[in-house]
């Protein structure tokens, strides 16, 4: 792939590249000038969906497709893009928040034209504050430049960008949830339907979309929708950011076409795995998408050769490598906690399996793990998200699938951390199990069932008020 | 016409209301569990108790395409065609995860919960749930809370449904109630320094599904299998919410809504919801009194009538004039009597109305479809709620029975001019000592004016110390009969305590008095005549008042009353079933048996 060149990376080793006037040398604000002086809003809506372009927040949703989704007769249309970003081990919008925030200004600005949208909100991750000031600067010079702001380029179309800082919470960055915060109202995503694009921010049409799709747009307009489809593979065009991260020697954001393998990304673009090590698995896209086994990492990592795998999908493209010293329950505690963390609370599936899963696996961990809770887990996650209907966002999802890969993938390690890791003192108690199958405290302590000396006493089933937090 | 089926059979539903598959499937029969649904507020979905397996059918071919998941039932419109199954091996494997999710991290303190006997846990434990589950980890336990100096939260059991949330942004437009923390520590809270003490706060407890949101008034007072639930009106203001009146042992321990689309929907405010207290007021009178040698001393019932009789027989005998005052918070059915009674003694008898309580303005909750929602609120129909600043329950009850005896409503200032002019040797004030009207003031200025003064009341008001026969008459909850609210809806109370000892109800007192024969006097019987007499209630044909009451006819008449026309939200059909939450229905004997 040496041969690709980089695109929404093109600008970000160029000295002052995050500057309107360094944009605007190289090509900056031409697209957008181009779409909003000499074509129709629907022509734009045209190319980009015959782009065939995917969101690339994590959902892989068609991205012209969406912005049809909007009523015909709407008064009113907002944009929300997505700059949440919180999936763990993903960096890539940040890095195009930071050095090259004018192009990322000119996607929302054509997108906005596209969408008849004369508002856009950027939800920016709380942690983000250097992009944030860096925005900020950006958007004050494209407004000044007149690429913001009131009849834009003479075409009669308006447009006001608004940066919003979120609160620090995961939740929010998916699309609902973003638009309830975003609203002022806790992060709490929302039923479907109605849709965003029916009734989202303020109860009016809005759209959402991620940093990089946006930054995809400008390029797309100025160079067409066959370009665009000329790169990648069947189903996922264009060029992505690919994170690399975990057990390599470099972590690493690279733009490359899709469809690379995890094994390029790792052996070519991040210098091996550390240590001289190999490596156990990686996670394909985000914890949320499940893991590939060693044997897994020739797969293209696109939209659909990845579920062959059955992981979840892409996701964020941000790869994490585990090498081969790393425990698997590890793997599953440090995911089971940050799903437990994050979990907004609302669905009593997600509420109740995650703090159970990450529980569970923390007595694992800790050695007092049962083979039997390895089929509750197992049981749990097949019923956790909105795959199998239970749960009303993609979160649960993305807490199910590491435990329903890791128990695909990866059970006999599981099987024989748990034989070898046996602490005593961190087994459940006979009285605890006896409790969980229905018999009262008090048959189980009469019919002689030993409360182990050093196990925690019974009130520890119910400890005192709020005792327990992480 | 929408033809669904539901488990393999077809039903049709009525025409109209939008449903969603909870209530399609209720009115056909079939219950679908559901914790964080209520028909006034959005869907939000968050349980997860009411999932269903729902498909299409394609009424060319007749075949059924299923959605390959589970899909919560309270966000399934009920729509032609609409497939839906609640009894599948995959439903009910669903039920059991959500029980046993939702009792992972709950106390259990069902000997010491004051939900119990009315709990969504408990009832859905026993039908969908199961006794056991696989859960041994340490638990996570919410602490308890005050949230208002009326309303305790046991944050401990709180199921996350969002009910109480979802009232205090949607309904009450107050927003004090949000769930603060993630995931397992989720907490319901208020804003320090800012608790749920809007005018409808106690609403929440009703709403909550489970023991955590509870009144502190009724906190460890009763279990609630042993109260009798008996169906009344509240009489605290001219709305006359419906409301359930719980007794036990011969007290009331709270009120509860009704639900009643035309008047109070789900709802009651606080006042109405503690003034079930005025029935356990151990001052209440607990005797009939008549004076003898200028001290009233109590007598038995039969006396108390007898000289009743005795001394407005003698006045008219010797050609005096006798007024009767009707208080607003007699029942039509007394109002009635007590007009025959007093025209038959003399048909000069001059009626009028008692005084009429006012507190400040209305007070209107306007829901509208959008303000504080964020769910999915399709299925909502907003009805606004009033609380009255008329405080009394029967006005216009009781001012439609006077025009028709008198032609006019004789409002009680005028009367108490011309009983200060020395016109009357008799008076007659029946009433409930709720308003301050009676005081030392009233009755300095009435009693040196009339010869002989029979005052028919509760208490003993400075106005009933000074008469010459006390007559113990019944509080709300003592007595059955009906009240016309503000929109002029007939509505219909029943009794939920026996008399007191030592007083009789009032519309006994004038059944007595009218000497209408042996035999308990039925207030259905007196309601059928007064349909019968009086136009205005012609719509009461029989005594029959439907269960959502009915609005009588008006008058035509000048001044007051007339164009009372009703107001509020959308039209709604008179029919229809009242809702309630399953787990809170219980058959009405004692240890009745869960409708489910
Ligand atoms: C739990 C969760 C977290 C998410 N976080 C993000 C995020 O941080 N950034 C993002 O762009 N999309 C995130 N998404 C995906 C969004 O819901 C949404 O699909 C996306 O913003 C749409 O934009 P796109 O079509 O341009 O990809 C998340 C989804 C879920 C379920
Ligand atoms: S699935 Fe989890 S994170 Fe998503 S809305 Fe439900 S509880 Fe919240
Ligand atoms: S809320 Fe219900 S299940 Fe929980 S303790 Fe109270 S009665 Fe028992
Ligand atoms: S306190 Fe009650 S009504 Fe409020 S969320 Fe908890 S269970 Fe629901
Ligand atoms: S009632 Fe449908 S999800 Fe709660």
């Amino acid at each position: 792939m040496s041969d690709f060149e980089p695109i929404l990376t093109r600008n970000w080793n160029v000295p002052d590249g995050d500057t309107l006037k360094v944009y605007e040398s190289r090509g900056g604000y031409q697209a957008s000038r181009k779409a909003l002086t000499t074509m129709d809003p629907d022509a734009v809506v045209g190319v980009v969906k015959d782009s065939e372009l995917r969101g690339r927040g994590g959902a892989g949703f068609p991205c012209g497709l969406k912005w049809t989704f909007l009523p015909k007769d709407r008064k009113e249309t907002l944009l929300c893009v997505n700059g949440d970003e919180s999936e763990p081990a993903t960096f890539n919008n940040r890095l195009l928040m930071e050095k090259d925030p004018h192009q990322f200004i000119e996607g929302i600005l054509i997108a906005c034209y596209a969408t008849r949208a004369s508002t856009a909100y950027v939800y920016l991750r709380f942690e983000y504050i250097k992009a944030y000031r860096i925005l900020e600067r950006a958007v004050a010079e494209a407004r000044a430049a007149g690429h913001l702001g009131k009849n834009i380029y003479g075409s009669g179309f308006n447009l006001e960008i608004w940066l919003h800082r979120g609160a620090g919470a995961y939740i929010c960055g998916e699309e609902t949830g973003l638009i309830e915060s975003l609203e002022g109202k806790r992060g709490w995503p929302r039923i479907k339907p109605p849709f965003p694009a029916i009734e989202g921010a303020f109860r009016k049409p809005t759209v959402v979309n991620n940093i990089e799709t946006l930054a995809c747009v400008p390029h797309i307009l100025e160079r067409g929708a066959a370009w665009f489809k000329s790169i990648g593979t069947p189903k996922s065009y264009g060029p992505k950011l690919y994170c690399v991260s975990g057990h390599v020697n470099k972590q690493v954001c690279v733009e490359l076409p899709l469809g690379v393998t995890a094994r390029e990304l790792i052996d070519v673009h991040a210098g091996g795995v550390w240590k001289g090590r190999k490596a156990k698995a990686a996670v394909p896209g985000g914890i949320s998408m499940g893991l590939l086994s060693a044997a897994e990492l020739d797969v293209k990592l696109d939209f659909e050769d990845i579920r062959k795998t059955g992981c979840l999908g892409l996701g964020t493209a941000a790869v994490t490598v585990l090498d081969d010293q790393t425990s698997i329950v590890d793997y599953l505690y440090n995911t089971s906690r940050f799903f437990a963390h994050e979990s907004c609370g609302q669905c009593t599936p997600c509420r109740e399996g995650t703090s159970w899963m990450y529980k569970t696996m923390k007595r694992i961990k800790s050695g007092g793990g049962r083979l039997e809770d390895l089929d509750i887990l197992q049981n749990m996650s097949n019923n956790l998200g909105i795959m199998p209907g239970t749960t009303i966002c993609g979160l649960a999802d993305g807490a199910a699938w590491p435990f329903k890969n890791a128990l695909a993938k990866f059970r006999p390690e599981i099987e024989e951390y748990i034989r070898t890791h046996q602490d005593p003192s961190r087994r459940i108690t006979p009285l605890q199990a006896a409790i969980a199958s229905g018999v009262s405290a008090d048959v189980a302590v009469r019919h002689s069932l030993t409360v182990l000396g050093s196990a925690p006493a019974p009130a520890a089933l119910h400890s005192a008020d709020g005792g327990n937090r992480p | 016409m929408a033809t669904i089926t539901i488990n393999g059979d077809a039903y049709t539903l009525p025409e109209g209301e939008k449903l969603n598959a909870i209530q399609a499937a209720k009115l056909c029969g079939v219950e679908i569990p559901y914790y964080c649904w209520h028909p006034a507020l959005s869907v939000v979905a968050n349980c997860r108790m009411c999932e269903i397996e729902v498909g299409a059918k394609d009424p060319a071919t007749g075949e059924i395409k299923m959605v390959p998941k589970l899909v919560p039932g309270c966000q399934t419109l009920a729509k032609d065609g609409v497939v839906i199954v609640t009894d599948s091996a995959k439903v009910q494997e669903h039920q059991r995860m959500i029980m046993e999710y939702l009792l992972l991290n709950h106390p259990l303190d069902c000997p010491v919960c004051d939900q119990a006997g009315e709990c969504g846990l408990q009832d859905y434990s026993y039908h969908f749930g199961q006794a056991t589950h696989r859960f041994v980890e340490e638990r996570t336990v919410n602490p308890r809370k005050d949230v208002s100096d009326a309303i305790q939260l046991n944050q401990d059991r709180c199921i996350m449904c969002t009910r109480c949330v979802r009232f205090t942004r949607e309904i009450t437009h107050t927003g004090e109630l949000h769930v603060m923390n993630r995931g397992n520590h989720a907490e319901i809270d208020v804003f320090p320094g800012v608790p749920v003490d809007n005018p409808l706060a106690g609403n929440v407890v009703d709403l909550c599904p489970v023991g955590a949101l509870l009144d502190k008034d009724f906190l460890h007072t009763q279990r609630v299998w042993f109260l009798s639930k008996h169906e009344s009106i509240c009489t605290r203001c001219a709305t006359g919410c419906n409301v359930s009146a719980e007794e036990n042992r011969g007290s009331l321990w709270r009120f509860k809504p009704r639900h009643n689309p035309h008047v109070n929907d789900y709802w009651i405010c606080d006042e109405g919801r503690a003034s079930y207290k005025e029935a356990n007021n151990p001052a209440l009178l607990a005797s009939m009194y008549v004076k003898k040698a200028g001290t009233p001393e109590p007598v038995a019932v039969d006396q108390a009538v007898a000289a009743t009789e005795r001394g407005l027989k003698d006045v008219v005998a010797r050609g005096g004039a006798v007024a009767g005052v009707l208080s607003p918070f007699l029942t039509v059915e007394e109002a009635y009597l007590m007009a025959r009674y007093l025209k038959s003694l003399s048909p000069q008898a001059v009626l009028a109305l008692g005084p009429v309580p006012v507190s400040g303005g209305d007070q209107t909750f306007a829901p509208d479809k959008t303000t504080g929602r964020t769910g999915d609120t399709s299925f909502v129909v907003p009805r606004p709620f009033t609380i009255r600043g008329e405080k009394c329950p029967n006005r216009i009850g009781v001012s439609e029975v006077l025009a028709h005896f008198e032609g006019e409503v004789i409002g009680w200032e005028s009367l108490l001019a011309r009983v200060q002019k020395g016109e009357f040797a008799a008076l007659y004030v029946a009433s409930d000592a709720l308003d301050p009207a009676f005081d030392e003031v009233a009755a300095g200025a009435i009693r040196p004016r009339v010869g002989f003064l029979v005052v028919q009341d509760t208490h003993a008001t400075p106005l009933a110390q000074v008469a010459d026969v006390v007559l113990a008459g019944a509080t709300f909850a003592e007595k059955a009969g009906s009240y016309v609210n503000a929109d002029r809806r007939l509505q219909y109370a029943e009794a939920a305590l026996p008399p007191r000892d030592g007083s009789l109800p009032d519309l006994d007192l004038f059944a007595i008095l009218l000497a209408r024969g042996a035999g308990p006097v039925r207030s259905r019987e007196v309601l059928a005549e007064v349909a019968e007499a009086i136009p205005a209630f012609g719509v009461a044909r029989g005594g029959v008042v439907p269960p959502f009451g009915v609005v009588i006819a008006t008058t035509p008449r000048e001044g007051a009353d007339a164009g009372g026309a009703a107001v509020g939200g959308p039209a709604v059909a008179e029919s229809g079933s009242r809702f309630s939450d399953p787990w809170t229905t219980v058959w009405r004997d004692h240890g009745g048996r869960k409708r489910i």
